[in-house]
């Protein structure tokens, strides 16, 4: 088979899962789906092997790679026979690889009576049931208070909807409308999956079709094996901290290069809590598959000749690779950026100049609400400073890329007036190249109300590199009416009264390199912007910077002397 | 003398004049160098070497890339010193933008740079709520004080953006008074004037990127007018827009934002006219140049339009990456880019694969075979080792130089262990497949089955790939126009006057009543016609109102039926036809009200040709490649064709600017018009 020709069904098929996912957008009932994409669509081969998928959320990426793969051979093993028209609908996490929120659905694609392959969508429900609105609350102890459990099972037999099994899913929801409109959104997502790759079929032929596949997998196995080959063998190891009440759940991880192996071995992590800041394997690899997709090559095509290329190991029962009942719901958000910290900390051992320092490193979720309105979004902050430039200032980072909602468009739906939304000064680590700044949101409630948060590095703040300083830590406080402020832990359910504000300061990005090296002109800039304070300047970047003629310049004479070195900078 | 309709665009390489002449009913097209430091020159040239009289000309149309060449920080062009005044607490909305990035897996991205930096952003007390109630009034005398500072700074430009302007511009109002009384020589723009649509980031960005351009555009619109009148030029001149309507020059100095894209916009015109010649009322629009190839709709014989768009942005596989660029909030023809063009490059990756793009050899030093250094290999190259492309082009003017073609393309040959023409073949196909995808984009995924569609194709390289394009995505016909490789710019003779207002409401479906959406549409209607009544046009007014269910992000916009029920049935039927399903139950919220006014132009005529069946002799045969190997095909010239012309494939037809291919199993038709219409046997 010539090279064309696999590049054309290579690509045919990825712009395949990429139509999938247009039609799941537009025809999504929920937001979530609709406006926040948190959604994915894939293409998979008969042994559930990912051939292409079209993420928008770098947490399906990986996870999905697992979950299809996983199904597959549930349904090989429990002997289900797979016939043409079937949907299987699945979202037990430990099957399908993230929380129950994310429900996935897979078709199979039958041509001339033969099994192709798969197409299978995975996207992020409103609400799935449990013990919260929602479905991910923090004081959940076990998977069941999440919502409801679907092991792999048909929903569509032969073409003819289950409407049965529909009203079971329909009957343990909240919101049931939005649940069955979703769900019908991912069918004619499928359906017009299997429609397309039948057509290439047609074209190409089932064999030829079956080969590309095979060979792309082979192709990005061997372009990944080829680039690790280079790197000379090496072990590099980190750890890091999720916080939990008062205690500290530490990540663990070591990663292997020899020869063109690469191995991710989690051994030494936390063992599984009851809480849900557990991350099923799912999440886990996708975690690892962004930080080594990230620093070894963001373009490389992603396929499961990828998890042929590397090893990843997680010791059952911990943090990172929970047995069956732990819950699950926030490993997605919060656990999901401890993993890519700890991996970039030990990847940045052995790639120095490819990886920054930590970045805010948690979602911030913050939902308000009351019996008859729910508010939910989730906050950037700022990204780690780089090897060759500052960190970004107040955006979402690895794991996640939704967008923000806008006050106005908060102000005309829910009861809340935004007072603030900036930037917050002071709080990118301090470094030659400065951390990015994290966002301060303030919110006033009209009504009385509940405020839930789960955020993270509240106390351990994003760890700087090469002689950076650390970011700003996360900051969130309660500012009753009477002028009382309640300081959050990052993990709370407040009752808020009519009036209450409600202060969210999300984390700065680490620095990165001494800020005594930092060029003084940038430091006078960041001055200037009023990112870094007068005081800041001086104390950890030793620039002192003086008015002259009603404009801020920079001392030389007084920088010279404390830097201890020429200082003009370069 | 009234006798010529000229139009001008001035483009990142060449300066395109296309004018129609009143006494010969006939185009004509003459292209010069752009001279991007003075690019009004450019223009003169342009219509020096079309040897036309200034006084014979009495409507000049004018479209430029000026605008985005600022943003592509271009030397010559000066930025203004800007400065923002916000609510207090929201200097850094336009910073943060909606907090996403523009790159997943890059973690050496960067956000846009922020027009206005922070030290130039103000905030001032004051607030109004979604309601339009004032809940905390305006400062005036902190006002008064950044006035000061404003007016020491050396400020040239201030763009004011409160919160919730769009429901009642009270505070930005007084604000421009007091700013412009502290500082009288300090233009003072405010969101509300240029935007007044809600979504505070996406106000604000459109506004700042008004205020950027202005002072450039005004100073360079003003200029070229003033040399043109000093030609002697007295006829009436006009701007297009991004939406593809032409405006006078007072409203592109006050909202220059809507026409950055105005080239582009340009060729869904001369679209959307030619299909009403023609008939079909379903059109791709299919655009292949040296670099890029653009897709478009024209549907019912109306340019397909978005308001979603980022200039600055950039596109990924033809696609927009939201948060790449800075966002204006103004109607833009519909369009979906690839890097695919004839001097894009054929390469082999890291792991063995070959690839088309996005990397282009340009027009200079171009493909191989233009001689000119450039040694890495083009889809041109590949066109003309299949025998697709002649070695002598535009006349004789300019000759291909194989031998090159044929070194650079064996290599890559080699490499993937296949012959010379499937190779070059390959290259083809692979160039299909991208640029299938541009298609795809704006038909499948806007809910429209290219079965359904005609596709016309113009640009100097898309008669080359057009018809196999087409079977791709089983579009059945494929059109030609003539003039096909400066097409686009005849879309600047054919163009409507037009103006869009809209107004943000966001109310209840069930609270609002007709007669108050009619007082805001009679505002709306008025501040439209003052910008369109010109003489002798007759002024279409089209009334929409955007409606979206209760909580969801994303409007539809319906007719306005003078009843808010009826349009909310219209909303259902609509989402239905669109996503699939409706949910009458669920509660309607009223967002937007638009107007779009449109003065009639009188357009040239063209004027049809008699036909009579018959087949034309070619001038003579090559071997062409096609999939199942070498073919002994006739190649025929375009300007000896006549009406009614019929030619089956294979065949190529070699115009001044372009090249035909027809397959085997196609045949060509020629109309009255020059049109070339090729469809499956």
């Amino acid at each position: 088979m010539d090279a064309v020709t696999i590049e054309i069904i290579r690509n045919s098929t990825e712009y395949i899962a990429e139509e999938m996912g247009i039609v799941l957008r537009n025809t999504a009932y929920s937001p979530n789906i609709r406006d926040r994409m948190d959604c994915s669509c894939a293409v998979l081969s008969a042994k559930g092997e990912l051939v292409a998928q079209a993420e928008h959320i770098p947490v399906h990426l990986g996870s999905m790679a697992v979950g299809a793969k996983n199904v597959v051979e549930y349904i090989e093993k429990e002997g289900v026979e797979v016939e043409e028209g079937d949907v299987i609908i699945v979202n037990d996490p430990y099957i399908a690889g993230t929380h129950l929120n994310d429900i996935t659905l897979l078709k199979p694609i039958f041509y001339n009576g033969r099994m192709l392959g798969f197409v299978a969508n995975k996207a992020h429900h409103v609400d799935v049931g449990g013990s919260v609105p929602g479905s991910i609350g923090i004081n959940a102890k076990e998977l069941i208070e999440e919502g409801i459990v679907i092991p792999p099972t048909k929903l569509v037999k032969r073409g003819k909807l289950d409407n049965e099994i529909l009203r079971l899913i329909a009957s343990n929801v909240r919101v049931p409308k939005c649940t069955i409109g979703d769900l019908k959104a991912q069918i004619a997502s499928l359906n017009v999956g299997t429609k397309r790759i039948t057509e290439l079929a047609d074209k190409y032929g089932y064999e030829c079709v079956v080969e590309a596949w095979n060979r792309s997998l082979e192709y990005t196995e061997k372009y990944l094996k080829t680039k690790v080959d280079r790197i000379p063998d090496c072990e590099s190891e980190a750890v890091d901290y999720l916080e939990f009440g008062d205690e500290l759940i530490n990540i663990n991880a070591k990663i292997e290069i020899k020869g063109n192996r690469l191995r991710v071995d989690f051994t030494g992590t936390h063992e599984q809590i009851d809480a849900p800041l557990n991350a099923v394997f799912g999440v886990t690899v996708a975690s690892t598959s962004f930080a080594l997709k990230a620093v070894l090559d963001p373009d490389l095509p992603m396929n499961y000749g990828f998890f042929r290329a590397v090893e990843i190991y997680a010791p059952e029962g911990t943090i990172v690779h929970p047995i069956k009942p732990a819950p699950v719901s926030a490993g997605n958000v919060e656990t999901s950026q401890r993993i890519v910290d700890v991996l970039l900390k030990a990847l940045s051992e052995i790639f120095p100049n490819r990886v920054p320092a930590a970045s805010h490193g948690s979602m911030n979720n913050v939902v308000i609400g009351s019996q008859t309105w729910a508010f939910y979004e989730t906050l950037g902050g700022g990204m780690g400073a780089r090897p060759t430039k500052d960190g970004v200032d107040g955006v979402h980072t690895n794991m996640t890329n939704t967008m923000n909602t806008p006050i106005e468009v908060i102000e005309n739906e829910y009861p809340m007036l935004v007072l603030e939304y900036s930037l917050r000064d002071d709080s990118g680590g301090a470094g030659k190249f400065r951390g990015g700044m994290g966002i301060r949101r303030v919110y006033k409630v009209l009504s009385n109300a509940v405020l839930s948060i789960t955020a993270e590095r509240v106390k351990l703040r994003p760890w700087g590199l090469k002689g950076g300083m650390d970011g700003a830590s996360g900051e969130h406080y309660v500012i009753k009416a009477n002028g009382e402020k309640i300081k959050l832990s990052g993990k709370d359910t407040v009752t808020l009264s009519d009036g209450d504000v409600v202060v969210i300061n999300t984390p700065g990005g680490g620095g990165y390199g001494k800020p005594e090296e930092r060029n003084p002109y940038l430091v006078l800039g960041d001055v200037k912007d009023g990112k870094v304070s007068l005081s800041s300047a001086y104390e950890q970047y030793l620039v002192k910077i003086v008015e002259k003629d009603g404009e801020l310049v920079v001392d030389f004479e007084e920088t010279e002397r404390v830097r201890g070195y020429g200082s003009k900078g370069d | 003398m009234k006798r010529y309709r000229v139009g001008i665009d001035i483009g990142g390489t060449f300066t395109d004049l296309v004018h129609f002449d009143e006494e010969s009913k006939k185009f004509s097209v003459v292209k010069v160098p752009t001279t991007p430091k003075k690019p009004a020159e450019g223009a003169l040239n342009a219509i020096e070497k079309a040897r036309i009289e200034f006084e014979d000309i009495y409507m000049l149309v004018h479209a430029t890339t000026l605008g985005t060449n600022m943003f592509l920080g271009q030397e010559g062009l000066h930025p203004p010193k800007l400065a923002l005044i916000t609510t207090k607490g929201f200097r850094d909305v336009v910073e943060i933008g909606r907090q996403k990035r523009a790159d997943l897996y890059n973690l050496f991205f960067e956000k846009p740079e922020p027009i206005v930096r922070r030290r130039d952003r103000y905030e001032v007390k004051e607030r109004i709520n979604a309601k339009g109630e004032v809940i905390t009034p305006l400062n005036e005398e902190e006002l008064r004080k950044i006035a000061g500072e404003i007016r020491n700074k050396g400020y040239e430009v201030v763009v004011v953006s409160f919160l919730h302007s769009y429901r009642n511009p009270i505070h930005e109002i007084r604000a421009k008074e007091i700013i412009e009384d502290e500082c009288p020589n300090i233009e003072v723009i405010t969101s509300h004037e240029i935007d007044p649509e809600y979504k505070e980031y996406e106000r604000t960005s459109t506004t700042i990127v008004n205020a950027f351009l202005k002072p450039m555009m005004s100073k360079y619109l003003t200029a070229l007018l003033d040399a043109l009148k000093g030609r002697g030029f007295k006829g009436r001149f006009f701007v297009m827009q991004s939406s593809g309507g032409i405006s006078k020059i007072d409203y592109a100095i006050k909202k220059p934002a809507a026409f950055v894209e105005s080239g582009p916009a340009a060729g869904a015109v001369a679209v959307a006219y030619y299909s009403k010649i023609t008939g079909d009322s379903n059109v791709i629009g299919f655009d292949m140049g040296g670099t890029t190839a653009k897709a478009s709709t024209v549907i019912d014989h109306e340019p397909s339009i978005t308001t979603e768009y980022e200039i600055g942005g950039k596109a990924h596989a033809g696609r927009l990456v939201k948060g790449s660029g800075y966002p204006v909030r103004f109607p833009f023809v519909d369009l979906a880019e690839v890097s695919a063009g004839g001097g894009t490059v054929a390469w082999i990756d890291e792991g063995g694969a070959l690839r088309v793009g996005p990397i282009s050899a340009g027009a200079d030093p171009g493909p191989v075979c233009y001689g000119k250094g450039n040694t890495k290999p083009t889809i041109t190259d590949a066109n003309l080792i299949l025998g697709r492309l002649g070695e002598k082009l535009g006349g004789g003017i300019l000759t291909l130089k194989k031998d090159l073609a044929k070194d650079a393309l064996s290599k890559l040959a080699d490499q993937l262990g296949m012959s010379l023409e499937e190779t070059a073949f390959g290259i083809v196909k692979l160039a299909n497949t991208v640029m299938a995808k541009a298609l795809r984009i704006v038909t499948v995924e806007r809910g429209y089955d290219p079965r359904d569609f005609t596709m016309f194709v113009f640009g100097g390289a898309g008669g080359l790939h057009g018809v196999e394009l087409a079977e791709e995505l089983n579009v059945k016909s494929v059109l030609i126009p003539p003039r096909a490789g400066v097409f686009s710019a005849l879309g600047l003779l054919l163009s409507d006057y037009r103006a869009d207002k809209v107004r943000s409401v966001i109310r209840s479906a069930g609270d609002i009543s007709e007669d108050e959406i009619e007082r805001i549409y009679a505002e709306l209607v008025d501040e439209a016609v003052r910008e369109v009544s010109i003489e002798n046009a007759e002024i279409k007014m089209i009334r929409q109102v955007d409606l979206r269910y209760k909580g969801q992000a994303y409007e539809i916009t319906v007719p306005w039926m003078n009843d808010v029920e009826e349009c909310v049935k219209a909303f259902h039927d609509k989402h239905e036809a669109l996503y699939g399903f409706s949910s009458p139950d669920e509660p309607v919220e009223v967002v937007n009200l638009r107007v779009t006014a449109v003065g009639v132009m009188s357009k040239p005529e063209v004027k049809a040709e008699k036909d009579a069946e018959h087949e034309p002799k070619p001038e003579n045969y090559r071997g062409v490649y096609f999939g199942d190997g070498w073919m002994n095909t006739p190649i025929y010239a375009r300007n000896k064709l006549k009406a009614g012309a019929k030619i089956e494939g294979p065949a190529v037809i070699e115009d001044y600017d372009t090249t035909i291919v027809i397959p085997p199993n196609y045949t060509a038709f020629v109309d009255g018009y020059s049109n070339i219409r090729i469809v499956r046997d």
